[in-house]
């Protein structure tokens, strides 16, 4: 659909929803998305996917009501059925929504030479084989995705913004005998080394070959960071959510102003990161997003908030709403979490280095315990990677866990919307076989 | 325009609907509402592999358009390089089972009442959060395909989750139920649930962590059927047989567990993971991936089955209009004759595991790993002391062995499954099962 076609229903649905509610929020997005997947070495399918969706949400004597839709046509059935849902929401203390805020086109995550074409995404699968050829693994499976999508935020309140971005993720798994590795990268800008996620894919299939088991005790280990973010993901972050905390789901409540991991470390998210995935200048509600400081040398310092909950708790919006798409409500969440400290030289030392953990989602949110099983794991000494590991369970908690990190590593690297460098944690309890 | 030529099948897959959600915390409505969606898949068979075409909001197309929409996905599958090919497979659609009670014919008023009725009886002193959520699906399937099948049928699956969370002295423990099926509304009458959430996590503020190691374990019926989802059910998928990321790759024939076990996939039973007929317009029916202890079948696609062989098409399945993966549907551990009372006393010194917080497998490699949502200590086949946080991991080719009993008390539980980024509707089941040998993950020590 043309933008100047949407922006005639988006008009007949403000000046219908504002006859009969307070207030009324308009997200509209549309976007096209090519990938093309590999199936062991041969691409076996290219898919395009046309996507658009429309999400309402009304406000009305502090009755929050939302809908959504695929079919903009519908904007009445989607209009009607916001407005119902608030009457049965609970009603709450509210501020109203942002008023003529930003009207700016946003292109902060958006690269005008990405093609979104199927002959690109398989250019990007040869890149990855390319790489894999390197070490002797075969390939399982393989995908490369390019998007670019247009969003626009609305509201009665005379607040109008629009984005565009783009996209591209490649990933690719490999395996040696039964030794299996994978890898990916993300970007907004066209800008992922397909040739390097390849070759390292089919590196950690072929190293961790022949691995050997280890006895049951304390080790000191090295986390990557998809490890690190993997058990992140599962308990920290949920407990920084300004809902959560007020809703007595969250850990750390009770310990704003505390020391709560390592006094050497920050913990913040930026939206306005270079190249972040999550790079914005308003968040889904349209609010200006800012650096949100969660740990300031260690101490909790901040939670995170959208509009509903800070309204309601009687707290300021950090600008934290995202959305997952039109068809999703809007949710706290964070743009881009960045852990940091003083960077160290985090091998010198022996230390087990785990690359993932298999069911970190089984991890306990509210405690923050976990008990994982190791994947791609490693004896590593002055950072060569030695003996693989073959089996072993890591078990322990992640609050406690981020008290005893003792090194940061120089490097980084972006996992989602996370940017994190990898750990490194003494004595660790390790459960071998 | 004409039909493309050199298209050697194409499938539409259409589908249409509506979700309704209600979301009570701590006795605050904080939704109830319903929001609409509408996608289609195209999927075209070109000279070599698939060109695939989704389009949100898509309206059916004179034949002229629907030509137009071929083309486009036969341009796609020209970067294609796999020599794809799809057996033969039956076609026929099941009836949808009938509903109890239409959720249509419920208020959302009453809907949010009832939710509110359950979310409430979890109050309890300790517990310091409760939250209920209602989830309906209403959703209309369309399949057409070159071959002159046309299926369309109607499904509703419905149901709620309640959580609550108990904190003392600093210790945040959860207690959560869940109860969802595709027999119509079951929301009535089911404040037990929300009362037990409460009295689960209450309980573990006291429970303590369990030493990790080898040991004996028996695990719950929900935890079992987990138990085969994962170290069983993945590695069977006809999609990583073909790629060669399952160990059970080349092993039909091959003994990998004890006589008493069998484990089966059937989509057909009218259980959660019910489909009146898979993704690609194949009949659904019952396929023993392990039978008395021996490697089978694989689950398939018309894909894989012409690719790997071994099993029946009829196992691919859709998250609403995404494409088509080779799925479980209803996973499950046949009954075998042991009561629990026999498992407990021939365990005699392990742990009993009971519910799910969910699991994960890595199946090239072989390794599974998945949580329970608490567990007891078994002393003298008795339980004694309550802990939480235990995770279990494993080989699929060697745990099996470790199956000495199956118990004669199979039952179902609902819940979802991801994969490929799609999440779809599946339930898991089994009888108490004593699995030997099991390693235990639990942060305890001596």
């Amino acid at each position: 659909m043309h933008w100047w076609v949407v922006v005639v229903w988006i008009d007949q649905v403000l000046k219908e929803g504002i006859r009969r509610v307070d207030e009324v929020e308009i997200f509209y997005a549309d976007g096209v998305e090519v990938s093309a997947d590999l199936k062991r070495t041969n691409v076996n399918i290219a898919t395009r996917s046309d996507e658009c969706g429309l999400g309402i949400r009304t406000i009305d004597k502090g009755r929050i009501g939302s809908s959504s839709t695929h079919n903009p046509k519908m904007w009445r059935e989607c209009l009607d059925a916001a407005i119902a849902s608030g009457k049965l929401a609970t009603p709450q203390e509210w501020n109203g929504l942002p008023k003529e805020l930003f009207r700016e086109h946003e292109k902060i995550c958006y690269d005008s030479n990405l093609t979104v074409d199927p002959q690109t995404a398989s250019d990007l699968l040869g890149g990855m084989l390319d790489g894999a050829s390197q070490y002797s693994a075969e390939i399982t499976s393989g995908t490369a995705t390019l998007s670019t999508a247009t969003e626009m935020i609305v509201n009665s309140n005379d607040m109008r913004c629009t984005k565009q971005h783009t996209g591209v993720s490649i990933s690719l798994e490999a395996i040696k005998g039964q030794s299996t590795g994978s890898e990916f990268a993300q970007s907004c800008f066209f800008d992922v080394d397909p040739y390097f996620v390849g070759e390292r894919a089919a590196f950690l299939a072929f190293h961790s070959a022949d691995g050997k088991e280890i006895e049951t005790g304390e080790y000191d280990v090295l986390l990557s960071p998809i490890a690190y973010a993997e058990l992140l993901g599962a308990t920290f972050i949920p407990a920084l959510n300004g809902r959560n905390v007020h809703a007595g789901r969250s850990y750390l409540a009770n310990h704003l102003g505390e020391l709560i991991v390592d006094k050497k470390l920050v913990m913040y998210d930026d939206p306005f990161k270079e190249k972040g995935l999550g790079s914005t200048h308003w968040d889904a509600e349209g609010m200006p997003t800012c650096r949100i400081d969660f740990v300031k040398e260690g101490v909790l310092s901040s939670f995170a908030y959208d509009l509903r909950t800070a309204y309601r708790y009687g707290m300021e919006s950090t600008a934290s709403a995202i959305r997952s798409g039109p068809n999703g409500g809007t949710a706290i969440g964070h743009h881009n979490f960045i852990v940091d400290g003083p960077r160290t030289d985090v091998t010198d030392e022996r230390v087990i280095y785990i690359n993932s953990v298999v069911g970190a989602h089984t991890a306990n949110p509210m405690s923050g315990d976990f008990s994982v099983e190791l994947s791609n794991a490693f004896w590593m000494e002055n950072g060569e990677f030695q003996t693989p590991i073959h089996s072993a369970m890591f078990a322990g908690n992640v609050f406690t866990m981020l008290k005893n990190i003792c090194g940061v590593s120089k490097d980084v690297r972006q996992v989602g919307s996370l940017i994190l460098p990898s750990i490194k944690l003494q004595k660790q309890h390790l459960i071998g076989k | 325009m004409t039909e493309p030529s050199g298209i050697r099948y194409h499938d539409l897959r259409h589908v249409t609907g509506q979700a309704t959600l209600i979301d009570i915390d701590n006795g605050v409505v904080e939704s109830a509402g319903t929001s609409f969606f509408n996608r289609a898949i195209l999927r075209v068979l070109g000279p070599r592999g698939w060109g695939i075409l989704q389009i949100d909001n898509y309206t059916p197309r004179s034949t002229k358009n629907f030509h137009s929409l071929l083309a486009s996905a036969y341009r796609l599958a020209a970067i294609t390089q796999q020599d794809v090919n799809l057996s033969e497979a039956p076609s026929r659609t099941l009836d949808v089972p009938p509903m109890k009670e239409n959720p249509r014919d419920v208020s959302i008023e009453e809907k949010t009442s009832l939710l509110a009725d359950i979310e409430k009886a979890a109050k309890f002193p300790k517990v310091v959060n409760r939250r209920a959520n209602y989830i309906e699906q209403f959703e209309q399937i369309t399949f057409s395909d070159s071959e002159g099948h046309e299926f369309s049928y109607e499904i509703c699956r419905s149901g709620f989750n309640v959580l609550a969370v108990a904190s003392r002295n600093g210790t945040v423990q959860m207690g959560y139920e869940r109860v969802h099926s595709i027999r119509g509304f079951d929301l009535r009458h089911h404040q037990e649930c929300g009362e037990k959430a409460a009295k689960v996590a209450v309980a573990l503020l006291d429970a303590g962590h369990a030493k990790g190691g080898k040991m004996r374990v028996v695990l719950d019926p929900e935890l079992a059927g987990v138990f085969a989802h994962e170290a069983v059910g993945h590695a069977s998928e006809g999609d990583l047989v073909q790629e060669g990321n399952s160990v059970l790759t080349g092993k039909i024939g091959i003994r990998i567990g004890n006589d008493t076990l069998t484990i089966v996939d059937d989509p057909s039973i009218p259980e959660f993971g019910f489909e009146p007929f898979d993704a690609e317009g194949v009949a659904v029916q019952r396929t023993e991936i392990i039978r008395n202890g021996v490697v089978n079948a694989f689950l398939h696609s018309r894909e894989t089955l012409a690719a790997v062989g071994n099993g029946v098409a009829g196992h691919a399945r859709a998250m609403n209009a995404e494409a088509p993966l080779v799925r479980m549907s209803n996973t499950f551990i046949e009954n075998g004759d042991a009561t629990f009372e026999e498992i407990m006393g021939t365990c005699n010194k392990g742990v009993l595991l009971i519910g799910s917080r969910g699991g994960q497998v890595d199946p090239g490699r072989g390794i599974f790993q998945f949580n329970a949502e608490y567990g007891y200590l078994i002393e003298n086949g008795e339980c004694s002391k309550m802990v939480r946080d235990v995770s279990l991991s494993g080989e699929i080719l060697s745990t099996l062995h470790g199956i000495l009993l199956c118990g004669n008390d199979r039952k179902m539980h609902p819940g979802y499954c991801g994969k490929g980024g799609q999440s779809v509707p599946v339930s898991d089941g089994a009888p108490h099962v004593l699995l030997d040998n099991a390693l235990v993950g639990g942060s305890g020590v001596d």
